[in-house]
């Protein structure tokens, strides 16, 4: 079975306390939902297997807790991580607000640096929403970042969340083949002229 | 010898159509014509290539397409209309908006082609030598040209390589130029002038017309400056002996060295064109000149670079990276024994004497450094016998006092001496550009070591004055944890895990130190109460005995001042504090709740708002909470695959739950000492209830009914955690140290560079700056980044620092500083900064303006100088000397003007007649000359109508 797997990828899940973050990943692994699931303490994780376009995938999907305390670890975690989902609760501002906070940690500790991210918005099943999709859309594209909005209890855009962020990683060259092939900004040195049997300053004469 | 001569008629039948069929397979087919060429485009537009091999027999040709990539795609639509219109390549033989190229492939810069096909030997060294092979090879290019309709001119390359000799051909309808060439190493008279080459270009032609139709003429002469005679390159090599007050050769002490030894100019090139002129406008020839530099309409200047200028920080910075390749250890570089023991046994020495004088680990505040420097020298010379140490004494003590400024001041150690810029400066980018490189910050300790062994390497024998200095600091440090002395310049609190491995170890000692600390001095404070008899004697031999014995065997009366004299002893007190706790705990525990309330409350940092105890109805307070234990990265890493470990099952999930539920643990203690006999309800009710009460918790009851009141701060691992480090410190290799304090280099290297930008403002530089922090902060933190992703980014700031130069070198010899008008200056630094970053500049106003001016200056100048120098040697008379100048060419030239003569004279010669007969066709016909001192080359393109002659 894990033979045909062409990649295991790391995923991370981030966010604030409470936004269901576990949830979510519950619901993603197990199919199933415990309004009442405890806080995670440090990090916990789950391995499961998808298929993205005829490509298997095996996940590694760490979940972190999202209360300080319980936070000493985390920095380790998000070492060689090439996909991180980011939760929000749509119907807490707080935890939207937070966001920039936990962009920040991830640029401070992750190691690659074209690792993708999902921007996920839960619990669109309850009522009292006060963050708008548009304003999550537009906090998405501000930042590069995939954007669903989800339900872990209804479990609308779950399955699509993961979906969306393996294939974007499979997409991405250099980000899942190799450890060491980061792609990044060539700073080559090499301003050969373009005479071949002549280069730099055939033009002296 | 390259084609048989049996096989001779068989040749070119082959080789013909292999070329066909690469002409036809790059569709070069056919007369396509582009846009006119503007002005300029043959450098700012874009140049490609495509290459195949013909190979016959066992020799190899190499056939490769030159084309300038042109935008217009709209040949098609074109193509039908213009059937008979003459071949691109030939009208571009007349076009004069791309005359002189500063960058171009030599066939551009001769014929002035957009587009051509080059046959050439492919090896390097391989040569179609024999006259009857060139022309073989020609005749074939000659057939597969007009079998194929290709419009394109194709060259073949003859003789050897250097020579670049081609010989050519481009067909069209009814139409054929040929391109030739002649390359002399002697210059026949004749064709030193105008006249000469006119005279040349006219009998070529041949043309039967009279008058002929006027030629009109491009000329270039370019003037080399090499010799910078007046003026000095100021850069002087910092003086390695000299060591003034924390400096050593005028170098201070966590700086970094700027700037290239060598002038990194080594030539200007000014070329002085005059690009439309008219036969008979003006007169040149072997007694007579019309062409004065001066007056010429147009000058363009370039700058040649010295390749690799040995610049200062780039070989800083390589020297380090260096070290990261060497294998020795510590030791086997010093060529000692073990450094463990060593180092051990002269603090031990060093303890045991100050222990006689004094009876506590009372701080003697200058002993550290000079203390560690002369038990260093002792120590090197037991083994090493007369052999000198690596660094010498003055160097070493100048460095630890930089390194370690707490030890020479007199304050008393009890303050945090972490350096106060902290906060000062930490919205600052560029303070925290240690973030994006994970070194360490540009005020903190670790980043001084860095610039310090950097130094060290460079100036103060290398590897060698690394692993010495390297040695010294891990005796300071364990120093400093024996005595209390906090480590300087590490920010507060537990490892920053943003910053370097290294860094993170210092910052884990300062928590032990701290700890340590907080705690010899509780003891103190508690001694009284216990009013111990002492005998010191026991200190001395406890050192011995295994960890586990001193649970049994403490000593209850023992001076509390005597400890932490060493790690055993340290430990031993460890356990007593268990019991210690004891006295208070033992009783709570048997006597449950009841006696427990009668317990001091221990550890309360406020009172909570509106909350009460449950039971009792007493106001419930914040505990005074553990921070999370200190943890390096590795640790943390090594943790994290523990947890991984644990896999995915339930049973997994809760263990790891456990296994990371210390600080919850530890709160709850807290929370015990701070309530004493409160219930398991109200430490759910002070934080948060959801997160404590719910699920997985459940397993936590029991381990929160088996905790003990506790306040902060805890009292365990110090001493593993402190081994643990110290350990790691002395088991470091220079190797590991250069790889692990390289972000470090570069970062100080980048703010070096920045730094001095800011002083030239080179916007180039500028982003290239920009494009250094953004790629090293990709490779940097990274762990075990590739050396040559390593080697890229030093590569890059050594060539950043010799544009710098470069832009030094050039204002000094333009003299922008002693501009004095405004706006002449700023159009004169605009000038030299296009220098730097354009292959080649044009003077406005050419030789009349401000610029202009200085360039003639310093020609002037540099003749001078030439000239007396050469006066001096010789005393020749002036007669005589006339007579050695006796050379038509140069009279002439010194008589126009005070330029030396041009190191190379270019000429186009253009004109549009028709040949070979009155009748034919009117068509291109081009002749570019070039002059220089060491050879002369005329390269002809001349076009005969083939139907009509």
């Amino acid at each position: 079975m894990d033979e045909d797997v062409l990649t295991t990828l790391k995923i991370l899940i981030i966010g604030e306390s409470g936004v269901g973050k576990s949830s979510l990943l519950l619901r993603f692994t197990d199919d199933t939902f415990d309004p009442e699931l405890a806080a995670t303490i440090g990090v916990d994780f789950k391995v499961k297997t998808i298929s993205v376009d005829g490509n298997k995938a095996k996940l590694a999907i760490w979940d972190t807790a999202g209360q300080e305390r319980f936070r000493t670890l985390t920095p380790s975690y998000y070492r060689g991580a090439q996909g991180v989902i980011l939760v929000y609760d749509v119907t807490r501002r707080d935890t939207f607000v937070k966001l920039d906070n936990w962009l920040s940690e991830l640029e401070t500790y992750c190691t690659r640096n074209d690792i993708v991210k999902m921007l996920v918005g839960n619990k669109i099943d309850k009522e009292n929403r006060e963050v708008d999709r548009n304003e999550g859309l537009k906090f998405a594209r501000k930042h590069s970042m995939l954007f669903i909005e989800a339900s872990a209890k209804t479990c609308d855009g779950v399955q699509c969340a993961f979906e969306e962020l393996v294939e974007k990683i499979i997409q991405t060259p250099g980000l899942w083949e190799s450890e060491n092939q980061n792609k990044g900004v060539r700073l080559s040195h090499r301003e050969e002229s373009h005479g071949g049997a002549c280069g730099g300053y055939c033009s002296m004469l | 010898i390259i084609f048989s001569q049996g096989n001779i008629f068989f040749f070119p039948p082959r080789f013909i159509s292999k070329v066909e069929e690469v002409l036809n397979d790059w569709k070069l087919i056919g007369n396509s014509l582009g846009k006119p060429l503007e002005k300029g485009i043959f450098t700012s537009g874009i140049w490609e290539e495509k290459s195949d091999e013909i190979s016959f027999a066992d020799f190899k040709f190499s056939i490769t397409h030159h084309f300038l990539v042109q935008e217009s795609s709209d040949k098609e639509g074109k193509e039908e209309l213009l059937e008979d219109a003459i071949p691109q390549s030939m009208q571009d033989l007349l076009c004069m908006n791309n005359d002189f190229p500063p960058r171009a492939h030599c066939l551009v810069r001769w014929y002035g082609l957009r587009e051509f096909v080059v046959i050439a030997p492919a090896a390097n060294n391989d040569a179609v030598l024999s006259e009857s092979k060139c022309n073989l090879l020609l005749s074939s290019v000659s057939i597969a040209l007009g079998n194929t309709g290709c419009q394109v001119p194709l060259f073949v390359q003859i003789h050897h390589k250097w020579r670049r000799m081609y010989v050519g051909e481009c067909q069209g309808p009814g139409v054929r130029t040929d391109f030739e060439m002649v390359h002399l190493r002697k210059v026949p008279n004749q064709y030193t002038h105008l006249s000469g080459l006119l005279d040349i270009f006219k009998s070529k032609i041949g043309c039967p017309l009279t008058p002929l139709p006027p030629v009109s003429i491009a000329i270039r002469f370019t003037y080399v400056l090499q010799d910078w005679l007046q003026y000095f390159w100021p850069q002087q090599p910092p003086d390695l002996d000299a060591i003034i007050g924390g400096e050593v050769g005028g170098l201070e002490f966590g700086k970094l060295p700027f700037g290239a030894c060598e002038d990194p100019i080594s030539e200007l090139h000014l070329a002085t064109t005059w690009p439309h002129l008219t036969e008979g406008i003006i007169v040149d020839n072997d007694v007579y000149s019309d062409l004065d530099p001066i007056q010429a309409p147009h000058w363009s200047v370039r700058v040649r670079k010295a390749d690799n200028p040995q610049c200062l920080l780039g070989d800083f910075v390589t020297e380090f990276f260096k070290i990261c390749r060497r294998k020795e250890s510590t030791d086997e570089i010093l060529g000692r024994s073990t450094f463990e023991e060593d180092g051990r046994e002269t603090v031990d020495i060093t303890h045991a004497l100050s222990k006689l004088t004094e009876p506590a680990p009372v701080p003697i505040h200058k002993l550290s450094v000079t203390n560690m420097v002369h038990s260093a020298k002792k120590k090197i010379r037991k083994h090493r016998g007369v052999e000198e140490s690596p660094l010498n004494n003055d160097v070493l003590n100048a460095i630890l006092l930089f390194l370690f400024p707490d030890a020479a001041s007199d304050k008393p150690l009890d303050g945090f001496t972490s350096t106060g810029n902290n906060n000062l400066s930490s919205d600052n980018e560029e303070y925290n550009l240690y973030n994006q490189f994970k070194s360490a910050p540009s005020d903190s300790l670790t980043y001084k070591l860095a610039l310090c062994l950097c130094m060290i390497n460079f100036y103060h024998g290398g590897v060698k004055g690394v692993a010495h200095l390297w040695q010294e600091f891990v005796l300071e440090m364990r120093f400093r944890w024996e005595n209390n002395f906090l480590i300087p310049g590490l920010a507060n609190g537990i490892p920053d895990l943003r910053c370097c491995l290294l860094h993170q170890k210092l910052q884990m000692l300062n928590c032990c130190i701290e700890r340590k600390r907080a705690r010899d001095e509780g003891k103190k404070s508690s001694v009284s109460d216990y009013a111990s008899s002492t005998s010191a004697g026991d200190s001395g031999k406890a050192g011995d005995a295994s960890g586990q014995d001193h649970l049994k065997d403490t000593d209850k009366g023992k001076s509390w001042d005597s400890w932490s004299d060493s790690e055993e002893e340290y430990f031993e007190c460890l356990s007593d504090t268990e019991e210690l706790k004891g006295n208070g705990q033992e009783s709570g525990k048997k006597g449950g709740a009841k006696e427990l309330s009668n317990l001091k409350p221990e550890g309360r940092l406020h009172q909570h708002g509106k909350l009460t105890l449950l039971h009792t109805g007493e106001p419930l307070y914040i505990p005074v909470t553990q921070e999370p234990a200190p943890m390096t990265e590795d640790l943390l890493e090594e943790q994290s695959e523990v947890l991984a470990k644990l896999g995915t099952s339930a049973e997994g999930a809760h263990l790891r739950a456990r296994m990371q539920s210390a600080c919850l643990l530890s709160d709850m203690e807290s929370f015990k000492a701070a309530h004493p006999g409160c219930v398991l309800e109200e430490i759910v009710k002070w934080d948060s209830p959801r997160d404590y009460a719910m699920g997985v918790l459940k397993g936590e009851v029991e381990s929160c009914e088996t905790a003990k009141p506790a306040p902060a701060p805890p009292q365990r691992r110090i001493f593993e955690d402190t081994r643990e480090v110290l350990h790691y410190l002395a088991v470091q290799k220079p190797a590991d140290l250069a790889r692990h304090l390289l972000p470090c280099v570069i970062h100080a290297a980048v703010l070096k560079v920045k730094e001095e930008e800011t002083l030239e403002n080179i916007a180039s530089v500028k982003k290239i700056i920009k494009q250094i922090i953004s790629h090293s902060s990709k490779v940097l933190r990274f762990p075990n980044p590739e050396d040559k992703k390593l080697e890229e980014i030093i590569h890059q700031i050594t060539n950043v620092e010799a544009t710098i130069a470069r832009a030094r070198s050039l204002k000094a010899k333009f003299g922008t500083e002693k501009c004095e008008q405004e706006e002449e200056r700023e159009e004169l630094e605009r000038f030299v900064s296009c220098l730097l970053e354009e292959p080649e500049v044009s003077v406005i106003g050419a030789g009349r303006g401000h610029a202009g001016s200085i360039i003639h200056k310093l020609f002037v100048n540099a003749q001078r100088l030439t000239e007396s120098s050469d006066e001096a040697a010789s005393m020749a008379p002036v007669e005589e000397e006339l007579k050695r100048t006796s050379s038509s060419e140069e009279r002439r030239q010194n008589s126009g003007s005070d330029f030396p003569a041009p190191a190379g004279r270019e000429l186009i010669l253009r004109t549009t007649v028709p040949r070979p007969a009155p009748y034919s066709k009117a068509l291109p016909q081009r002749m570019y000359s070039v002059l220089t001192k060491e050879d002369f080359r005329l390269a002809g393109a001349f076009s005969a109508d083939t139907s009509f002659f």
